[in-house]
């Protein structure tokens, strides 16, 4: 590679890279600084924790939290149980109508899970769950993403090991537990990291199947700040927004590594 | 010799393709069998059938009296070992060995013991930290032959274990598998393509041609007496010579034949194509009464092609066989 394009190169990596970090930089500007210099920038701006004080007070963030944490959870174990079953049987159980069954969940993957919020809403409120984790966890625990993803790396696992691992008297839950699962542990933590972040950030449906602070999340919780009656404080809303993100944030600078391992041998860029 | 392991007449089909066709046969307590056969001959789905992870579409099986159809492969006491090792990737050498043993809720000081007994007698002491892909081909397979020794099951498939080692590893393990077999009076099945270890090995050899067998007999007896014409060309360093007669086919195997310089007043020569040499004997091909045969000559011999020789054999060394068919006839004409 000659020395013009290596330059073009990295100043692209460069501009991408500032683009992308561009919005967590502005709030961090703004959540530091009083009111004032939120849109204004001025080396000599006086610092200050006001931004977080007032935000953290304003809405029972610890409470938000409890219920994102609470809600991903649900959601990860979910979808790693069932998509786990799912796969397995997918991938090396025969059984009539097989391929149709795969052809079905790979349409979901079309489906945009926006246009059936008013079907799930309908069968939530029958189920009784409107306004609990459960209500905002069930339409997602089943994942035909995680399905497709651990069908194609289950596929890659030698027939031999599960045939060495029946031979030993193992039941078949045992032969997914003890030989499946270990050996797709990078695709594990690959769609563990796209799930965690995709519904620790999702918006929408907790909008609308939450209706208290009970089962709330972070995300519906900080749109209290955008609300237009209460007029619009970019600091405190970036103060909220950098508490609500801290803790996704500072597990992805911590195991950056691993994350980006796992998504190479995962095979998904 | 009670029955160990009874198979009888074992058929598989795959979409109406027959892979196994009416196999039976019988084997002894400690006995060691090579199920023999070029690839796709149904040798491998012989064995998966008995090890369960297979069903036959008729045929019954039976192990120590008792019939194991429908039992799955874990409830039919037996253990087996992999073309590829089957070791599993993520665990250590240790418990790759100690796998089963946990599966099946053995107490810790037992495993403990059978897991040391087993690691000496195939001499993997330093490697047991190691995880299986530090292992060399020969370690890998060490392990699994551990793996299954662990187990303490009184029956042993092996699926061409030694098909992926190279030449002289592959002899030293022949040697090594045959008296751990000894030791441990395991009963083995050992399914191979390769006519050398089913030979050297085995107390009583299957050969396998398209799901059918083709001779059941002791290694001796396949050299000696071959059944069909197909045993007289699968067994031998090269095969037997078939030469098409009037009323049958005469085989001899080519280490039987000689070159000879006098004329013995035989009219039949044999026209020289080439000269194979290697090492300990040379290989020469050539046209005798329309056929090309092959005659197997100690140490080096260079005669050059379209020099005719002359060739006699034993009256004993000859084998006939029906032109039709292939069957053997009788040895006296």
């Amino acid at each position: 590679m000659n020395r013009l394009t290596r330059i073009v190169l990295v100043s692209m990596a460069w501009l991408l890279g500032f683009v992308w970090l561009f919005p967590l930089i502005y709030a961090i500007w703004a959540a530091i600084h009083p009111a004032e210099y939120a849109t204004k920038f001025s080396l000599f701006a006086p610092l200050t924790m006001d931004n977080f004080k007032e935000a953290w007070n304003e809405a029972p963030f610890l409470r938000y939290m409890i219920n994102t944490v609470a809600i991903t959870l649900i959601i990860l174990t979910g979808q790693l149980v069932l998509c786990t079953l799912a796969a397995y049987a997918l991938a090396r159980m025969e059984f009539f109508g097989r391929g149709l069954m795969f052809a079905l969940v790979l349409m979901q993957l079309m489906v945009v899970p926006e246009i059936l919020i008013v079907e799930n809403y309908q069968t939530l409120a029958g189920l009784n769950l409107i306004d609990t984790y459960w209500g905002v966890a069930l339409p997602y625990v089943a994942s035909a993403f995680g399905i497709f993803l651990l069908r194609q790396t289950f596929k890659t696992v030698p027939q031999d090991l599960e045939n060495a691992a029946k031979i030993e008297g193992c039941s078949v839950l045992a032969i997914i537990w003890k030989v499946y699962v270990p050996l797709a542990k990078p695709t594990y933590l690959a769609f563990s990291l796209v799930s965690i972040s995709y519904h620790w950030n999702n918006f929408l449906w907790p909008l609308v199947v939450t209706n208290t602070e009970k089962s709330r999340p972070l995300t519906v919780g900080m749109s209290i700040f955008g609300a237009p009656e209460s007029g619009v404080d970019w600091s405190i809303i970036s103060a909220g927004t950098l508490i609500s993100v801290g803790p996704l944030l500072i597990l992805f600078i911590l195991f950056q590594r691993q994350f980006v391992q796992s998504f190479m041998q995962a095979g998904i860029k | 010799m009670a029955n160990f392991l009874k198979v009888e007449n074992l058929c598989r089909f795959y979409d109406d393709v027959a892979a196994v066709q009416e196999i039976s046969f019988e084997v002894g307590k400690g006995e060691f069998v090579a199920l023999l056969g070029p690839s796709g001959c149904g040798k491998s789905t012989t064995l998966k059938m008995i090890a369960g992870l297979e069903n036959p579409d008729s045929g019954t099986i039976e192990i120590e009296g008792q019939d194991v159809l429908g039992k799955a492969p874990g409830k039919r006491n037996l253990s087996m070992v992999f073309q590829s090792y089957a070791l599993f990737p993520h665990l250590s050498v240790r418990e790759n060995i100690l796998f089963g043993l946990k599966a099946r809720k053995v107490p810790k000081p037992e495993r403990l013991k059978r897991l040391n007994s087993a690691v000496e007698m195939v001499g993997l002491g330093p490697h047991i930290n190691k995880k299986p892909g530090q292992l060399s081909g020969g370690q890998s397979q060490r392990v699994a032959l551990a793996r299954s020794i662990v187990s303490n099951a009184p029956l042993c498939l092996m699926d061409e274990p030694l098909s992926n080692l190279d030449t002289k590893l592959r002899a030293d393990m022949r040697t090594e598998i045959r008296s751990l077999q000894k030791q441990l009076g395991l009963t083995v099945i050992y399914v191979t393509h390769d006519q050398i270890e089913a030979m050297s090995m085995a107390d009583k050899i299957i050969l396998l041609n398209q799901g059918r067998i083709e001779q059941t007999a002791a290694p001796e007896e396949f050299y000696d007496k071959p059944l069909t014409t197909f045993v007289a060309s699968f067994i031998g360093h090269p095969p037997m010579n078939l030469i098409p007669q009037k009323e049958f086919l005469l085989g001899v195997r080519p280490e039987h034949v000689q070159i000879v310089d006098v004329d013995t007043g035989s009219e039949i020569s044999m026209v020289i194509q080439e000269c194979d040499y290697q090492g300990s004997e040379t290989i020469v091909t050539g046209e005798y009464m329309g056929t090309m045969i092959k005659v197997s000559m100690a140490g080096k011999c260079n005669i050059p092609s379209g020099e005719s020789v002359n060739v006699r054999w034993e009256p004993g060394a000859v084998h006939r066989f029906k032109t039709e068919g292939g069957q053997r006839l009788e040895d006296n004409p």
